[in-house]
């Protein structure tokens, strides 16, 4: 199994079950949650089923592409259904049949992991899922997000994308996993995981963990919040300050990572980022509110005027 | 009775957490039980089940109606429902209607707490069917369970532990039925999910005495003690095959039987170049990332390079499962190591500028401050026991420099034992790892306390310095309060002294305490000394009730004194062993009464043994003489052991209290010494 192929496989699933294919968002996250498909489609009312692949960058993890089993930056694919459909767990056991996993022949559990992040504000509960003793996914039914009750529930699955695939080719090394086959007139080149993001693992560690400037990170923090409050408050638009939000928290990171946080000032610098969260949340909200109301305003419009046309009529 | 039937409820729901299962089978159990004694329905028993998906309970013979009740409805007096002529009254008339009865059935009696004859009522309450009581309690005692980190799904605003899948509740063989957030009652439920790949329709269940053989037929042991009986069965064939035996953990073997329906063990290998990590690091690694058991020699020493695990499921088909599981261990075993390597680059004399950063309490600094505190207590104590001064400050100075490694930021559970492996691959003497290592033990009241004197130094000093700290500012343990644990720290340190036979007093171990925290300090001093005082007295108190003293050696003994422990547990011996004696009890009954006599005297200590007159009373004060000269505690309890024939024969032939002055005077006395000497073992008018 190639890692562009259980990608493929795992959208071609979900859109078959009733799922948008989203894309990754362009902005540095540790994770697929922060995707604003899901950040904010978990919010609200309407209706919504997500599935897309995120580049999750964690820069504590790096390891400079020495060590097998660890990645700066990893693989998630993230699906979304809201609200949780009755049969979830079923639909994600199917899914991973879809990977061509016989699960006659495999141990199967769910785990209790809850799942939390206080840069998001965001909780819920679930499982960790095990397979063959191997945590595959996680599963969460989240609660809340940005401190606002999830209504209805959503359910949120992650796929370990690496891990997966290194378990189901029995390959123990992350870059000797294949990417894909790259077919020319002149043969097939299958193209390793290293030969993709080997010189992007040791280049990343090593700027989270020495060239990172301290300086500019910390003139970064305190300019995206400043930016970041400024769109949402004076502006009044959510969009582009959780924009600046993901900016925030990844800078976040690589100051951790630097070593540069001590723990007491930790919570304090995360509760920083939360906030702009939760007000990017919040404007979120009171925009769908809106929108609720224009729609209903127009549709009464409409139906006012072809009253009024079959009077002329 | 005749009429019984036997109720069952099943909540099926995905994956309930391990750790609430056995909580919310047993909080539905009391709800039911409680609610059942309130409609007087009696039944013969409650059976829980559980398992990952699973909350069950077999109620055994509960009756199918309530049984007819009577109860009676007291009016007014008699003498305003009827007139004089012996014809109800208005009031009569109308207390009868209101229990729609004729005022012919209307009795008068006086009820208990009624000063006359009251206008009675004998009214009968007609039992109702227990299905339709069971309609009505069954969804409102599961909504009123206590549910820790309670969760919403879909669309619906009910709250559970995990999403609820399907009901089965019948009683007898009827369904009740009842509706559980939407889900209706049936009298089907899921095996497991192995099983329904192959049988995709609900499986039946007939009546409750079925359930448990259904659910096995379907791939589900709903016992847990049933799977936790298969399972341990099945580790140690497992172990024994390699020659082995299990690292025993029952916490472990509880949680593996709570997350599995369909228990099997299995054994996998691991390559053996990881043996070169210590025995604690791939235990625990094992257990926390893999819930796996390691396998050890059958002598308890080193491990053999196996794991155990458990399945969900009766087989391994295709082998995947134990290579999956060899697999992933392999990963987390790589971590593990680059742990270990990485960790040693760094000596942890080097890691102490780091402490500095990492807060031991907002009040107490950090760290780098509580080492520097131990080290003060642990110099104070070698000093005051004659142990290393130099080795205990080197052992304290490094006693917390692995909460930096990488290691211990992965396994906090390893804090200590890192530092004591470190340390040992620095090449530090032996006394100085091994405290390090052990000195957060005991952790526990069946864990060991440090096995040398050195480490049972260290383990004091730290715990002592949290227990004044936190005194020191204010936070003192109250009724069910204690976050830190200081009351476990403080047994911790009683254990130490009373095991390790130390003759330093508590007194003195509070002060050097109070000392290292004294610029730490928010509370007055002579207060926060008197707390600890009373706090350790009570942890002595209970050291004693835990070596197993009787009730009335204990108060005796620690009535007179408890700070010194050496002394304290002496006494205890003592006096447990004299009090299988015979002439204990005359010896003990005479001591009372020497304090009786003696209450409102003050007798003093010299007396002119010459004025004494009976042979009775000079052979008591001679062996006064002899106990008074008794020097050790087994002297002195045999001597007094002697005394118990001739202070009964005194008793018998003296008046204490005669017309001679000074003979009363000199008779005073010599009780008076007496009451000293018995002083010196316990407190014998606390003996009963």
């Amino acid at each position: 199994m190639h890692v562009q192929e259980l990608i493929l496989r795992l959208q071609r699933y979900w859109a078959d079950r009733g799922c948008l294919v989203g894309q990754p968002y362009d902005i540095e996250k540790g994770a697929g949650t922060m995707n604003p498909l899901t950040f904010f489609g978990a919010l609200g009312s309407k209706p919504w089923n997500v599935a897309y692949v995120e580049p999750s960058r964690r820069p504590s993890d790096g390891r400079y592409g020495d060590n097998p089993f660890r990645l700066y930056k990893h693989h998630q694919f993230q699906v979304i259904l809201k609200p949780s459909p009755a049969k979830v767990q079923e639909m994600y056991i199917e899914s991973l049949e879809a990977l061509g996993i016989d699960m006659s022949k495999h141990d199967l559990r769910f785990e209790e992991d809850n799942w939390e992040s206080p840069t998001l504000g965001a909780w819920g509960v679930g499982w960790q899922v095990v397979l063959d003793g191997m945590e595959i996914s996680q599963f969460t039914y989240f609660q809340q997000v940005a401190g606002f009750d999830c209504k209805p529930v959503c359910a949120e699955l992650t796929y370990g994308i690496e891990r997966i695939c290194m378990f189901l080719t029995g390959i123990d090394n992350i870059f000797d996993l294949t990417w894909g086959d790259v077919k020319t007139d002149d043969g097939v080149f299958p193209i390793s995981y290293g030969e993709v993001r080997h010189r992007e693992e040791f280049e990343l560690s090593a700027y989270s963990f020495e060239h990172a400037n301290l300086d500019l990170h910390w003139m970064l923090f305190s300019e995206y919040e400043k930016e970041g409050w400024r769109l949402v408050k004076e502006i009044g638009h959510y969009l582009s300050a959780y924009e600046q939000t993901l900016k925030l928290s990844h800078t976040f990171n690589v100051l951790n990572a630097r070593g540069a946080i001590s723990t007491t000032e930790r919570p304090g610098i995360i509760k920083r980022v939360r906030d702009l969260a939760v007000a990017c949340a919040k404007g979120y909200l009171e925009h769908q509110e809106k929108e609720l109301i224009n729609a209903e305003g127009a549709e009464k419009k409409s139906k006012g005027a072809e009253e009024s046309k079959e009077v002329k009529g | 009775m005749s009429d019984m039937k036997t109720l069952l409820l099943e909540l099926h729901c995905e994956e309930i957490p391990a750790r609430f299962l056995k909580p919310l089978t047993q909080d539905f159990s009391t709800a039911f039980t409680k609610w059942a004694e309130g409609e007087k329905l009696g039944y013969e028993g409650i059976t829980p089940y559980y398992s990952p998906r699973k909350l069950s309970w077999n109620i055994s013979d509960l009756p199918v109606a309530q049984a007819d009740q009577t109860e009676l409805q007291v009016g007014p007096p008699q003498r305003m429902c009827v007139d004089e002529g012996g014809k109800p009254t208005v009031q009569g008339q109308k207390f009868a209607e209101k229990w729609g009865v004729g005022f012919e059935t209307v009795r008068f009696e006086q009820p208990a707490g009624k000063k006359e004859p009251c206008a009675v009522v004998e009214l009968t309450r007609k039992g109702r069917p227990t299905l339709d009581l069971l309609v009505e309690a069954l969804p409102r005692l599961i909504a009123g369970l206590h549910v820790p980190k309670a969760m919403r799904w879909g669309n619906s605003s009910f709250e559970f532990v995990r999403p609820v899948r399907n009901v089965l509740c019948l009683f007898g063989k009827d369904v009740v039925p009842i509706e559980i957030d939407g889900v209706k009652a049936t009298a089907s439920t899921w095996g497991h999910r192995l099983y329904h790949m192959e049988h995709p329709k609900p499986i039946k269940v007939e009546r409750p005495k079925e359930y448990v053989e259904a659910l096995k037929a379907a791939g589900v042991v709903v016992s847990f003690s049933e799977r936790r009986r298969i399972l341990e069965g099945q580790l140690n064939e497992l172990a024994a095959q390699t020659g082995g035996q299990v690292v025993k953990d029952e916490e472990l073997l509880d949680t593996l039987a709570e997350i599995v329906e369909c228990p099997r063990a299995l054994r996998g290998e691991f390559p053996p170049e990881f043996m070169e990590l210590p025995k604690e690091v791939l235990v625990t690694s094992l257990k926390e990332h893999q819930k796996s058991f390691c396998i050890e020699k059958t002598d308890g020493t080193d491990l053999l390079p196996f794991f155990l695990t458990v399945a969900n499921r009766d087989d391994d088909p295709a082998g995947f499962i134990k290579a999956g599981n060899e697999w992933v261990l392999k990963a987390r075993l790589y971590d593990a190591r680059f742990f270990f390597a990485e960790d040693r680059r760094t000596p942890l004399q080097d890691r102490l500028e780091k402490l500095k950063q990492l807060t031991f309490h907002r009040e107490l600094g950090s760290y780098l401050e509580k080492t520097e505190r131990i080290q003060a207590i642990a110099t104070g104590l070698a000093h005051a026991l004659r142990l290393d001064f130099a080795q205990a400050d080197h052992a304290a100075r490094l006693s917390k420099a692995d909460l930096m490694t990488l290691m211990v930021g992965e396994f906090p559970e390893l804090q200590g034992v890192m530092g004591g492996e470190y340390l040992k691959h620095e090449g530090e003497p032996e006394a100085v790892w091994k405290a390090v290592k052990e000195h957060y033990h005991p952790v526990s009241a069946e864990d060991a306390i440090p096995s040398t004197p050195m480490g049972g130094l260290l383990a004091v000093a730290d715990k002592l310095d949290t227990v004044a700290g936190c005194f020191a500012i204010g936070q003192i343990p109250s009724g069910s309060k204690d976050p830190l644990a200081l009351r476990r720290a403080g047994i911790g340190i009683t254990r130490i002294l009373w095991e390790q036979g130390w003759t330093l007093s508590v007194e003195a171990l509070v002060d050097l305490g109070l000392k290292a925290v004294a610029n730490r300090a928010s509370k007055p001093l002579p207060e926060t000394r008197e707390a600890l005082l009373g706090f350790f007295k009570d942890r002595v108190a209970y050291q004693l009730e835990v070596a197993g003293y009787a009730g009335a050696v204990r108060r005796s003994a620690l009535a007179i004194g408890w700070s010194d422990l050496v002394d304290l547990k002496a006494r205890c011996e003592a006096l447990s062993a004299f009090a299988e004696d015979e002439r204990f009890a005359s010896l003990a009954q005479s001591a009372k009464r020497i304090g009786n006599i003696l209450k409102d005297e003050a007798p003093a200590d010299a007396f002119e043994a010459s004025v004494l007159q009976v042979t009775e009373e000079k052979a008591l004060a001679e062996h006064l003489g002899r106990i008074e000269a008794a020097s050790d505690q087994a002297t002195l309890l045999a001597a007094l052991a002697e005394l118990a024939q001739p202070l009964a024969a005194f008793f018998d032939a003296v008046m204490v209290k005669c017309e001679d002055a000074a003979l009363r005077g000199a008779r005073l006395s010599l009780l008076h010494r007496l009451r000293k000497a018995f002083m010196r073992v316990a407190d014998f008018s606390l003996w009963q």
